[in-house]
């Protein structure tokens, strides 16, 4: 993995030495087969004693078009790269990249693209965005990382539906390991799904999915998931549900249900205030929660983002502060 | 964000059209509607028929170039840049650009699939209109 991390630097110096101009989120653009970029967040963490600092996501990411049929995506990342807890001093730190996400996209019409390789699953908003600075608010929904997997490593057939004006569709699969599943929330070798988007106008979309994965532990996981968005200038509201029914070895089946609604008002362009439920029950496990969260969010620019929420649990014990700094170059 | 819109497309009411959207005269179709330039401006959608097309924006601040973004795209700039860093995520970049009118009707005229936005008074027969505001 070093190789990845002096490849990263490689591209990012030849990308600093070629590019004539450079815009802070936009990446750099040696030529349209290379422009590179990518991502810091750092997370302050502060539940009962502990105060813990975390450097948390570190990523390079390379992308550009080989000729007008064919692109490509490679992204590699080092989760956790650096962490320190306040209260007992103990340090750590991961400083591995991994393979986030590496493929490769063949446009052939608007109706018919084939996405291949290791790419975020095209579900709802949350985890097609899932990185801190574009996010709104630091924490993720446990809707976005405990009920279907978020990579794929397979094919995301997709498009426009021609009949219908504003409707896109990925078909996906996957049949075989991960890529790389350092990362991975649920490893698996069978996952398939298809998934609805429309764009009603250009503030309110929504959408749903249908999937079926198995993953590696004795399990097999069918969901149904539905989301909607309303955004302005100036307000958004946005909500995600999933319900999912897995079935077990031992022969019982059970469902979870996870769904939250969040809203935000951008006071001006640069600061927003924001307000988050969620519920979440794994029937299965036992594992409920109801999760009220208020924040703040701060973007001097829209890549530069300063972030803090305060987030109440049913589970009492898992009240917590959280304040983020990140910026996507 | 609606009255700033209204506002932008009262001239239009009243005068008719400032601007067109051209293509090149050998492009098999003879019009789009709002949304389809818009999703092709943002790159949603890349193809017009079996037509790959080359969206061509202004560079810069120019005052014609906020009125096409926000009477076609309906977006401001604040909204619209943001777009564009979120898309950057997604590893794709915003339309190329000419430094003048005359450039981008020149480039529509000598690259097939290209479109572009002129005042309408610059349109000649040399290229085609496919969507005016």
């Amino acid at each position: 993995m070093m190789t990845i991390q002096k490849m990263g630097l490689l591209l990012c110096l030849i990308a600093l030495v070629q590019a004539d101009s450079y815009t802070l989120g936009h990446g750099l653009q040696v030529d349209n087969m290379l422009n590179v970029g990518g991502y810091f967040a750092t997370e302050f963490e502060f539940k009962d004693k502990d105060k813990i600092f975390t450097l948390d996501d570190v990523a390079v990411m390379a992308y550009g078009d080989i000729n007008p049929m064919f692109s490509y995506m490679a992204e590699f990342e080092a989760i956790g790269f650096y962490q320190k807890n306040f209260n007992d001093g103990v340090e750590s730190s991961k400083r591995q990249f991994h393979a986030e996400r590496v493929y490769g996209d063949v446009w052939l019409s608007d109706a018919y693209n084939i996405r291949f390789g290791k790419q975020i699953t095209p579900i709802g908003y949350w985890n097609k965005e899932p990185i801190n600075v574009l996010r709104d608010m630091t924490s993720n929904p446990l809707y976005s990382s405990l009920l279907f997997p978020k990579f794929l490593t397979g094919i995301d057939i997709n498009g426009y539906i021609p009949a219908i004006e504003g409707m896109k569709y990925h078909l996906f699969g996957q049949k075989n390991p991960d890529l790389d599943d350092e990362y991975i929330n649920i490893r698996n070798t069978h996952f398939f799904g298809l998934s609805l988007e429309k764009e009603i106008s250009n503030d309110y979309s929504c959408g749903g999915s249908i999937g079926d994965y198995i993953p590696l532990a004795s399990q097999r996981t069918r969901f149904l998931q539905a989301n909607a968005k309303y955004d302005d200038s100036k307000w958004q509201m946005l909500s995600e549900v999933l319900l999912a029914k897995s079935e077990y070895d031992a022969g019982d089946s059970d469902y979870t249900l996870s769904g939250y609604v969040q809203g935000m008002v951008r006071y001006t362009p640069q600061y927003a205030f924001l307000g988050r439920y969620e519920h979440f029950n794994d029937h299965h496990r036992g594992s409920e929660d109801n999760i009220g969260i208020v924040g703040f969010s701060y973007r001097p620019i829209y890549p530069v983002s300063f972030k803090g929420e305060y987030q109440w649990h049913s589970r009492n014990d898992e009240n917590r502060a959280l304040f983020s700094f990140s910026v996507l170059f | 964000m609606k009255p700033l819109l209204f506002l932008m497309g009262l001239p239009i009411v009243l005068f008719g059209s400032q601007f067109s959207v051209i293509v090149s005269k050998k492009a098999p179709f003879s019009t789009l509607s709002t949304q389809q330039v818009r999703e092709i401006y943002l790159l949603k959608r890349h193809f017009v028929g079996d037509v790959k097309i080359i969206p061509i924006n202004l560079v810069g601040q120019d005052e014609s170039r906020s009125v096409f973004e926000s009477a076609v795209l309906g977006m401001d700039r604040n909204r619209l840049n943001d777009y564009w860093v979120k898309q950057h995520f997604q590893g794709v970049t915003p339309p190329l650009t000419q430094p003048s009118f005359e450039s981008i009707k020149a480039f529509v005229q000598n690259v097939e699939g290209s479109m572009g936005y002129l005042p309408s008074g610059m349109v000649d027969s040399t290229v085609k209109v496919v969507y005016e505001f």
